[in-house]
């Protein structure tokens, strides 16, 4: 039986990986009447281009808009960023002051969906619009790269905007061309530019603050117009003839069903009426992967899901001559990582096809020269990563683990355990999921002595918890929003708002046992003995004003040995997206980020 | 009806409005004290962009200044505010869309609830110990110890897995009667139970005697004073459920896929969606509230006996 099962062909075409699931390219005829019932999520929050944050809703605008850029399979299978609304992705030009230019031209014909001309005025509207700090957007944030950012996103004390009449360096000296500046050369642009914050709305129809919500003010410019939309049920896609590429769409109708029952989404899958669901149940997994061998698909995509201890919780038991020491507690928490069998993990708790983790920026994320970045590590030239995660290599770990462990704890001979590790509680969101990794982690540490409480919490009360600071140990997960290390890197700066170990903050503030000297790179930096703000921090800074790529990546590699130096972010797997493919679909194919592409299909 | 009942009513509805304004500011108060806020996600927002969506939403703003402002918008303008997280959405717009097919799905199986129940339990009783009487027991006591999530997983199973009668999801024709059938079963079978002790009880009555003595037709005995009678433990239990089950059932609408408004009351607390909870509750809060209401006047008419005040 063919197996259309994680193709792990690692692609650096465009520095774009591609760990995709389908082998068809686009292509065959248009039948009048197509159409496909998908299902990808329940009622997204928003489906306006410039507020959405959600993968469910990038889905749905994907086939809604077109960008200056889109990804695409091409012929070989390979995914890659083409122009779409442009008639090409041209090389920036470098200015004087280290600034970089793009010059874009439009394509002939661009239309919005209500027959208005499509012109570059309105890109430079939208990108204004969705870094504004007035709409305040989730994903505001995406044009940080982009020069005048800064003073557009800036806010008051009270809320309101710092600079009202502040815009982004982006103009449109006519009705073709986009002439657009960023602070620094960015190898992720061209990517950016496919990203769904990237893409055009016209004023006139947003000043409806509603206009998102609703088929009669939905105005759009890509492959397909919103048709209908029935909240929480069902919101219908039809081909748009206007749009300027309708020729190469072969799938008239996309009927996206809106829920988020995994059973429900089985039943519907099973009895033949949804060609694609994107969840299972998780007690369901294996049944389903045996039933459905040739339609059970796992694709790759960028993001770790880890385990973050609180770096001030105290870990050292009572009168502990290393009481204060922060490397010591660096070398019990990297200890305590390795005693955690990460195969077991995801061969027989998880189930979903996910890897064994042994770095924190996940697989799929590439280095400078396209190869896959967490195999650079250069930690061993016998595994990839910051340990061994072969499953032959466990016992060792765990081994050397208990070793350094004695150097702290009260060993116990004859049971095996240690006897003065102080209690520990580990906080997960309830989910029967993060429920049954937690209880293997309790379990594996329970093995020798070390005493781990489970306490679950509702979603919006952990976030807050873990946000704070108010825990232990903690569940933790991160995806990736565009192919490159940084987004795993800028979140632990000290006054990030993803700064769940509280780096630097608290007592870690004070604790200078960290060093950087960036004087190879090209910068005049140099610490000893720094406290976290003083070398992370300014690490960071660094590369985010880096102009040199090679030195940028090389980097960003001494950023994540910091943070994996403290032992603080103990990776467990990278995390894949699992759904269900009718094999009467052809055509169809997923991006790294999890969006999901169904103009070019056709069915059987 | 005289003097005395309207009395009785406006007291009511004065209480009623009362009720329902205690209900907003346990909830408001509360829903505030809880940890957590809507702006949170896995991915933190800039602290520029939470402070701009929180001066945006008035969040910024004293919690008792929130309270008044609220309970002014609602009284003043009937304005519920928008939904902080489907944004561009109010809440009054995100009620009514989901109440549409609720209320549709709800009313239509309340109805199925209270005319067999009632059937069936007046049948039970006249027929009491025989085999008919029995099955209707066992089947009754098996519907309302059954929660919903089980009986409507059974139905699809059946009627969806095996023998493909009807579809899985609520938005395909067909698609809400599996769901309605499901929420009309418990009811039904409690109603049912409550028709049958009641009627049994007042079958033993001294004015049923007193009739059939006087050689009343058997019929009219039966509808004319047994069941008449013998429905307001019905009544009682019909007000309050009819409020329950015309606001949606969350379980129901994740096994059906159906658009109904239950889900709104789990996801707007689970995202601290302020607006969308005060909303969801005043609903649920002002319906109960108005469904007891009716019961209480339907005593009434059923029997002149009982005064109101």
């Amino acid at each position: 039986m063919k197996k259309r099962f994680l193709a792990m062909a690692l692609t650096g075409v465009m520095a774009v990986t591609a760990l995709t699931a389908c082998e068809s390219t686009p292509g065959g005829s248009s039948s009048a009447d197509s159409s496909i019932n998908v299902c990808i999520g329940s009622e997204p929050d928003t489906i306006d281009p410039a507020l959405n944050s959600a993968v469910d809703g990038a889905t749905l605008l994907v086939h809604l808009y077109s960008g200056l850029s889109k990804w695409e399979m091409n012929d070989s299978g390979v995914l890659e960023i083409v122009p779409d609304a442009a008639v090409e992705l041209p090389e920036g030009v470098e200015n004087a002051d280290g600034t970089i230019t793009y010059t874009y031209t439009l394509r002939d014909g661009l239309k919005w969906s209500d027959g208005q001309d499509l012109k570059a005025s309105d890109f430079v509207y939208a990108w204004n619009r969705a870094a504004s700090a007035e709409l305040a957007a989730d994903y505001g944030y995406m044009f940080e790269v982009v020069d005048g950012y800064n003073e557009v996103a800036d806010v008051n004390e009270d809320g309101t905007p710092a600079n009202p009449d502040a815009k982004l360096n982006v103009q449109a000296p006519d009705d073709k061309t986009i002439v657009v500046t960023l602070y620094n050369p960015v190898s992720y642009w061209n990517e950016l530019l496919a990203f769904p914050t990237y893409f055009p709305v016209r004023e006139d129809v947003v000043s409806n603050e509603a206009w998102a919500t609703d088929p009669s003010t939905y105005v759009c410019n890509g492959p397909y117009k919103m048709a209908s939309w029935e909240h929480n049920s069902l919101i219908t896609l039809e081909k748009n003839d206007s749009f300027v590429d309708a020729d190469q769409i072969t799938m008239n109708t996309i009927n996206f069903y809106l829920s988020d029952d995994q059973n429900n989404m089985l039943t519907n899958f099973k009895n033949g009426d949804w060609q694609l669901i994107d969840d299972i149940p998780t007690n369901e997994i294996a049944s389903v992967k045996s039933e459905f061998n040739d339609q059970f698909v796992i694709a790759g995509q960028l993001g770790t899901y880890y385990v973050c201890w609180n770096v001030n919780e105290d870990i050292l038991p009572a009168g502990s001559p290393y009481a204060d020491d922060e490397n010591a507690k660096a070398e019990i928490r990297r200890a305590v990582g390795l005693l955690f069998d990460r195969n077991y993990i995801v061969n027989d708790v998880a189930q979903g096809g996910e890897l064994p983790a042994s770095s924190f920026v996940s697989m799929g994320l590439t280095d400078a020269d396209g190869s896959q970045f967490y195999k650079n590590v250069g930690v061993s030239s016998d595994f990839d990563g910051y340990y061994n995660v072969s499953a032959d290599a466990y016992t060792d770990n765990f081994n050397e683990a208990v070793e350094i462990l004695k150097k702290y704890y009260t060993y116990d001979e004859t049971s095996g355990k240690f006897t003065d590790f102080p209690v520990l509680t580990y906080i997960y969101n309830t989910s029967e999921g993060h429920k049954a990794i937690g209880e293997y982690l309790q379990n594996a540490m329970a093995g020798i002595g070390i005493t781990m409480n489970l306490e679950n919490q509702e979603w919006a009360t952990f976030l807050n918890t873990r946000k704070d600071g108010a825990y232990s140990i903690a569940r933790n997960g991160w995806l990736a929003d565009y192919n490159d290390p940084i987004c795993f890197l800028d979140m632990w700066t000290t006054d990030s708002g993803n700064n769940d170990v509280q780096f630097g903050r608290g007592d870690h503030a004070d604790d200078a046992v960290y060093s950087i000297d960036l004087t190879p790179y090209g910068f005049d930096t140099k610490v000893e003995n720094g406290t976290w703000a003083e070398t992370y921090d300014v690490l960071i800074s660094s590369i985010k004003s880096c102009t040199d790529n090679d030195n940028r990546y090389k980097m960003m590699h001494e950023a994540e040995d910091m943070i994996m130096s403290t032992g603080c972010i103990c990776p467990l797997y990278f995390y894949t997206d699992m759904y269900l493919l009718s094999d009467k679909v052809d055509g169809f194919f997923s991006n790294p980020l999890g969006y999901k592409y169904f103009m070019y299909t056709t069915i059987k | 009806m005289n003097s005395k009942t309207v009395a009785y009513i406006i007291k009511r509805i004065i209480l009623a409005v009362v009720t329902v304004w205690v209900v907003i500011t346990v909830t408001f108060f509360v829903m505030h004290a809880v940890p957590g806020g809507p702006f949170l996600g896995e991915k933190a927002i800039s602290e520029a962009a939470q402070k701009a969506l929180e001066a945006k939403y008035g969040l910024d703003k004293p919690l008792f200044i929130q309270y008044v402002t609220y309970l002014k918008d609602i009284v003043t303008r009937f304005d519920f505010g928008p939904s902080l997280k489907q944004r561009g959405r109010t809440v009054t717009d995100v009620i009514f869309d989901g109440m549409k097919t609720s209320a549709f799905i709800g009313l239509i199986a309340a109805v199925i609830a209270l005319i067999s129940g009632i059937i069936l339990g007046a049948v039970a009783a006249l027929r009491r110990n025989t085999l008919m009487d029995r099955i209707v027991m066992v089947l009754t006591t098996a519907f309302v110890s059954m929660p919903s999530f089980i009986m409507g997983s059974l139905l699809l199973i059946l009627f969806t897995v095996k023998f493909h009668i009807f579809p899985a999801n609520g938005a395909a024709s067909g698609g809400l009667i599996l769901p309605i059938i499901t929420l009309s079963l418990s009811p039904m079978a409690y109603i049912t139970r409550l028709t049958r002790s009641s009627m049994l009880d007042v079958l033993g009555q001294d004015y049923i005697r007193t009739a059939k003595a006087k050689g009343v037709p058997y019929l009219k005995i039966i509808f004319g004073h047994a069941l008449k009678n013998s429905l307001l433990p019905v009544i009682t239990y019909f007000g309050p459920m009819l409020a329950y089950i015309v606001t949606g059932s969350l379980v129901v609408e994740q096994i059906f896929a159906v658009p109904g408004i239950g889900r709104a009351f789990i996801t707007s607390i689970t995202g601290r969606d302020y607006p969308m909870i005060m909303g969801t509750t005043i609903i649920l809060a002002t319906l109960i509230v108005i469904m007891n209401l009716v019961s209480d006047i339907m005593y009434k008419i059923v029997d002149p006996r009982i005064t109101l005040e």
